[in-house]
């Protein structure tokens, strides 16, 4: 279908949906919900109301018997789906490969978890953010069933191995013994509600952050007695509104507003028992945190921030336009979880969820778009002696007819708490689109655009993967269980920034200019993607544009000129670019643009830190010891500054000061994985065992997937007799650690994709005189970009 | 010219096949449903949109018969019915305008079922009381009868009937993709 076909078909799609059935959009609001029943909430600090022992009487009897009830229900319920449930990993794991448990023993009935509507008569701000979010619509979508249904239909697997995924997007069905062949379990009241409020809310323990929904979950309640024990089922809500405080006991757990809680679900891995392979890191957007300036953790970002939890971005407060009895000072805690998912409401209709998922993309400084400098060409000189010039918009250059200019486009992920892009980053699509246009709007060179038939152009700077099965193909269809190695991973950690170079010819003209611009667009799915969903003659999906910054580039003299409100310091600039280009291994150039941020900020300890980092990485230590004792001079208590240090004292031997350097990071720092890391190998490097097991530990406490961790320990309890330990470490080890034959896997996909192999490499250039080969085409058509 | 008699032609062999596949489920006794293993929707949630203990068969397709799924429950006299069918098609389109046809000109378009979908309200169709969807999911093109005997079956209201066959084509189309 043409865009222009498919842009009518969606206009069309839009001007019937006022003549659609009501009874869709109406279960997607609060307008089919009960009234709220009358309340007036106590004035602050009113102490609970005290029950006369009539009333207590009442409320034990009424405790005792929903426990009694729940309790005939559940063994009811289990005794009727047990025999012929698919116990395909044991009778002691029901629910593996997801890591989901449930208090109590067995299943659990669907019919336990009070509804979304009966939560929603006192919160129907909750409910119709929450019917239009992610978490609601988490099992039900096309998006999610489509992937699903594969795992399902697949010859080796079969809806056992579902629970994998369910977990997180079904737990419901999950834990209600849903997931088996020949079900015996009613889905209709929990299929369409995915994470209902009483999923989160009935959680009661953490076990890890291991992900793979590893929480567990308590038998549903909203209600704790006096003495704070929960009772199970639904209650009244003249019960809950006369002691609104025990409602709060039950339904809000204080991990509720943790980081850790989100990465029950944000942090997945593919274990062996999925895909009989061995255990891979699908996503960790709670590792990405945990590493990132927001979560205060990490001592070696190269900004700082507040500390912001993921709920800090994603459930902002914000004023309620319904009743909500758990509003706060007519606030409430927003239940959109606004991201970057446009698909769903798109495909639902959800306007405002919609309307509002954009604004988030756009509105929260969250990326910074610098065309930094250029490079100018006659096109004869030798590559090594074109000079840089830069930064755009502070120094004067000329340019002249036919020059081949080089733009270099500095992309900062500056804001977000987690990779640009997280998570299901070989569905979701963001990507640079740079263009180059004459005076009269002409087009002179144009990449990241998308062709006729949906798809990205395939040379695109875009912020992806591409994982591949053991044949080295491209796992086009979130086939997760197939996936065996990553032929690229190009998004952009948090804090971090990229460069990405763009050759162009000037005009042939006397004078005139030209327009240069970047922007990075999003789409929410990649279209081939949404081919496998729809088949081809779906509407195209929204691509919104996140930033973007333009220059005028004049044939002739440039002057300086004003900056934009949205541009970086100067010296913010230049060490982007030097964080550029460390993590392109360009180090010579990444020490020079460093040294411009000194000259810019001469008292700004992090500047020196930066050259003496890369200096390491360049085995340059003779230099790069200066630069950290240059940041020491500036900050003695520069905990970044330490930790290179210590890496540095250990080459010299000074192992009483590579211990302080250590010591004194993970004082300032507890949870700095880095530097419990390195103080465990100091100690173990001492035969200091066990001072290094408590550093391993500790760091096994931060990241349970640690390698250096499972290696050490390992060791380490077997030298104190710890067998069992040792054994377990071992085991972790060897699951983990990658497949040494993996890389072939990539390398067998690159192959036969140049344009992908080329945005593999770190250092790359993307050119209007690239053409595209046979065997591009080739790639192009498979991979279906 | 042709080809549209021959469209008029097929749109209403399918639309009688349709209603005599709805009187068929009226007059099908339950006791001769087999097991029933229908890859859309399970018992369970048919027996719980019908509002008792249903017993479904499943027909697998045929090159001339889409498969079909059809529960029925029995209840004081009063039989509902759940029927499901489903065939793949080259023109996708095509056919899902040709079996939603039966709804005439009082087919309503509804949102996010499928890649498309359009339902009505089966009233007045030769005193049957229920409703009807047609979807698609790529090329899999379903329709849907939720109907009852009963006029003014208290637990099929016109409400009810709305609700209910939401959330079987919900399910029908979530598997179908």
């Amino acid at each position: 279908m043409s865009r222009t076909s498919s842009t009518i078909l969606f206009a069309a799609g839009v001007f019937l949906c006022g003549h659609m059935s009501n009874f869709a959009l109406a279960q997607q609001d609060a307008t089919t919900l009960t009234p709220p029943p009358a309340y007036t909430p106590l004035p602050k600090n009113t102490p609970p109301v005290e029950d006369t022992p009539e009333q207590r009487e009442a409320i034990a009897n009424w405790k005792a018997k929903a426990e009694q009830k729940t309790l005939i229900d559940r063994k009811a319920f289990n005794e009727s789906v047990t025999p012929s449930y698919d116990f395909h990993y044991g009778k002691s794991n029901p629910f593996l490969p997801g890591n989901v448990t449930v208090q109590g023993e067995g299943f659990i009935q669907p019919g336990a978890f009070p509804t979304a509507e009966y939560c929603g008569t006192c919160h129907q701000e909750a409910y119709s953010q929450w019917r239009q979010a992610l978490h609601s619509n988490s099992f039900r979508t096309p998006f999610y069933r489509t992937s699903v249904n594969l795992l399902i239909r697949d010859k080796t697997r079969g809806i056992a191995f579902a629970r994998h995924c369910d977990s997180c997007h079904n737990p419901i069905g999950v834990l209600g013994a849903a997931l088996t062949e020949d079900s015996k379990v009613d889905r209709a009241n929990f299929d369409a509600d995915g994470l209902t409020c009483t999923t989160c809310h009935s959680v009661i323990k953490l076990d890890s952050t291991n992900g793979n929904a590893s929480v567990q979950m308590g038998v549903p309640s909203v209600m704790v007695d006096e003495n704070g024990d929960r009772i199970p089922g639904q209650v009244s809500f003249a019960m809950i509104l006369r002691h609104p405080e025990r409602h709060s006991k039950a339904v809000m757990h204080d991990f509720l507003r943790t980081p850790e809680f989100c990465a029950a679900c944000h942090k997945a891995n593919l274990p062996a028992t999925l895909n009989d392979y061995k255990f891979l890191r699908a996503f960790t957007a709670y590792d990405e945190w945990q590493q990132s300036k927001f979560s205060q953790r990490n001592p070696l970002t190269f900004y700082t921030a507040d500390f912001t939890t993921c709920q800090g971005c994603h459930m902002k407060r914000a004023a309620n336009t319904l009743p909500d009895y758990g509003a706060k000072n007519g606030t409430f805690a927003s239940h959109r979880w606004l991201a970057g998912n446009t698909a769903v409401p798109f495909y639902y209709g959800f306007d405002e969820q919609l309307n509002k998922t954009i604004g988030f993309l756009r509105a929260g400084n969250f990326l910074n778009v610098d065309i930094f400098g250029i490079e100018i060409s006659t096109g004869d000189e030798k590559p090594d002696t074109r000079k840089l010039i830069a930064p755009l918009g502070k120094v004067s250059y000329t340019l002249a007819p036919k020059d081949l200019v080089t733009a270099y486009v500095v992309i900062q992920n500056k804001n977000i708490g987690h990779s640009l892009i997280p998570e299901v980053r070989d569905l979701y699509e963001a990507w640079v689109e740079f263009t180059v246009k004459d005076a009269d709007g002409k087009e002179i060179y144009h990449s990241g655009f998308i062709k006729p038939n949906g798809m990205l152009d395939s040379r695109a700077h875009s912020f992806t993967n591409r994982p591949v099965t053991d044949a080295g193909e491209f796992v086009d269809n979130h086939k997760v269980w197939t996936i065996h190695s990553v032929a690229y991973d190009n998004s952009v950690p948090a804090g971090r920034s990229v460069l990405v170079r763009y050759q162009f010819h000037m005009p042939d003209e006397t004078n005139g200019a030209v327009i240069v611009t970047a922007k990075v667009n999003y789409r929410h799915l990649r279209q081939s993607y949404l081919n496998n969903i729809f088949g081809k003659d779906h509407p195209d999906y929204p691509i919104v544009e996140i930033a973007s910054r333009s220059r005028v580039l004049k044939i002739g003299e440039n002057q300086p000129e004003a900056a934009d409100p949205s541009d970086n310091a100067d010296w913010m600039r230049w060490n982007n670019l030097g964080i550029a280009l460390l993590d392109q291994f360009q180090y010579a150039e990444s020490i020079q643009a460093f040294h411009e941020v000194v000259k810019l900020r001469s008292d700004y300890a992090d500047g020196y830190t930066n050259i003496g980092l890369t200096e390491i990485l360049w085995e340059k230590y003779g230099s790069a010891r200066t630069a950290i004792r240059k940041a020491l001079f500036l900050e003695p208590d520069n905990a970044r500054a330490h930790f290179y240090d210590g890496l540095l004292q250990r080459r010299l031997g000074n192992t009483a000061q590579e211990i302080s350097d250590f010591r004194k990071v993970v004082e300032m720092f507890p949870q700095s994985r880095d530097a419990r890391r390195e103080l465990g190998i100091t100690y173990y490097q001492q035969n200091d065992n066990p001072a290094a097991m408590k550093q391993f530990e500790a760091l096994q406490k931060i990241d349970p997937d640690d390698l250096t961790a499972h290696y050490n320990l390992s060791i380490i309890y077997r030298r104190m007799g710890k067998l069992k330990e040792a054994a377990d470490q071992q085991a972790m080890f060897v699951d983990k650690k990658t497949d040494p034959g993996a890389p072939t896997y990539s390398l067998d996909y690159l192959r036969t994709h140049p344009e992908i192999s080329t945005e593999s490499i770190p250092w790359h250039l993307h050119s209007d005189m690239v053409t595209t080969t046979a065997i591009g085409m080739k790639g192009d058509e498979r991979d279906g970009r | 010219m042709e080809d549209s008699l021959v469209v008029f032609t097929i749109t209403l062999r399918r639309k009688c096949a349709i209603f005599l596949g709805i009187c068929a489920v009226i007059a099908m006794p339950s006791t001769c449903m087999a097991k029933n293993n229908c890859p859309w929707i399970n018992e369970a949630t048919a027996s719980g949109l019908l509002g008792g203990n249903a017993e479904g068969a499943f027909t697998d397709a045929t090159p001339r018969q889409p498969a079909d799924c059809t529960f029925t429950q029995q209840d004081s006299g009063v039989t509902r019915t759940l029927r499901i069918t489903v065939e793949q098609s080259n023109d996708p389109r095509q056919q899902l305008s040709a079996v939603g046809s039966l709804c005439g000109p009082n087919s309503t378009p509804v949102r996010a079922i499928g890649n498309e979908a359009m339902m009505c309200s089966l009233e007045g169709h030769n005193s049957l009381h229920g409703t009807f969807m047609a979807g698609r999911a790529r090329d899999q093109v379903f329709t849907i009868t939720l109907r009852t005997t009963l006029k003014n079956d208290p637990f099929l209201t016109q409400d009810a009937l709305q609700a209910k066959i939401h959330i079987a084509a919900e399910q029908v189309s979530g598997n179908l993709f």
